[in-house]
């Protein structure tokens, strides 16, 4: 098994593929290596990938206007998965994500490369789309807990 | 197990975080999120475990000085 796969399988998104189903997602992800306090997107930039975190750390934040300070929304660590909703609904980054250690490495899928994967097997499809359904609730879940803490 | 834990910051001016961990993490147990280090001080299951995925909430507070994990 290679190293990749086996982090591959303590990411969310793939739980529930077989080891060939993800072999076919690594080979359509790419490697990106950003140092600290660098910016991997900005709010409102066109957004065509989504990101899976290998190492380190990455924080999201977000600016409500132009005349407001950005404001961190949460940080999300190795397994976690970001720029999936530009993917998803096709509109602009919805926040700006910075890499936030020394050596932040992700792998990038692009949305073409995505969705016809998906097209050709359905079933890496429909788990897929469904364990991003799972983390967009999760992450849901953190923000109702971090409010009503506050 | 892959544990995806939720990390929320007592008083809530902090953001958290979510991290996916081979360990389970463990009250007293020191989490570096962003440039700050922080102790769990409780831990419970979120939502129930999928999987080879456990899912959990863990409060933590913000801690002085250099951390004993991560």
């Amino acid at each position: 098994m290679t190293s990749q796969l086996q982090l591959y399988k303590a990411v969310e998104m793939f739980n529930g593929l077989t080891n060939e189903q993800i072999e076919a997602l690594i080979a359509i992800s790419q490697q990106e290596v950003y140092q600290e306090d660098q910016i991997i997107f900005s709010q409102d930039d066109e957004g065509d990938k989504m990101y899976i975190i290998r190492i380190g750390q990455v924080e999201i934040s977000v600016q409500k206007n132009i005349h407001s300070p950005a404001e961190t929304k949460i940080f999300l660590g190795q397994g976690q998965i970001f720029g999936e909703i530009a993917l998803i609904d096709y509109g602009k980054r919805s926040a700006t994500v910075r890499a936030m250690t020394e050596e932040t490495v992700v792998d990038a899928i692009h949305r073409d490369s995505f969705n016809e994967l998906c097209q050709s097997s359905t079933a890496i499809g429909f788990v897929v789309m469904r364990n991003l359904a799972i983390d967009l609730s999760y992450k849901l879940r953190h923000q109702n807990l971090r409010n009503a803490d506050r | 197990m892959v544990y995806k834990v939720s990390y929320v910051v007592l008083g809530g001016a902090h953001p958290g975080a979510i991290i996916n961990q081979f360990d389970q993490p463990k009250v007293g147990e020191h989490i570096k999120i962003g440039k700050n280090t922080f102790e769990i001080v409780e831990v419970n299951e979120l939502m129930p475990a999928r999987g080879d995925f456990a899912f959990l909430h863990a409060t933590v507070k913000q801690v002085e000085g250099k951390s004993k994990k991560k």
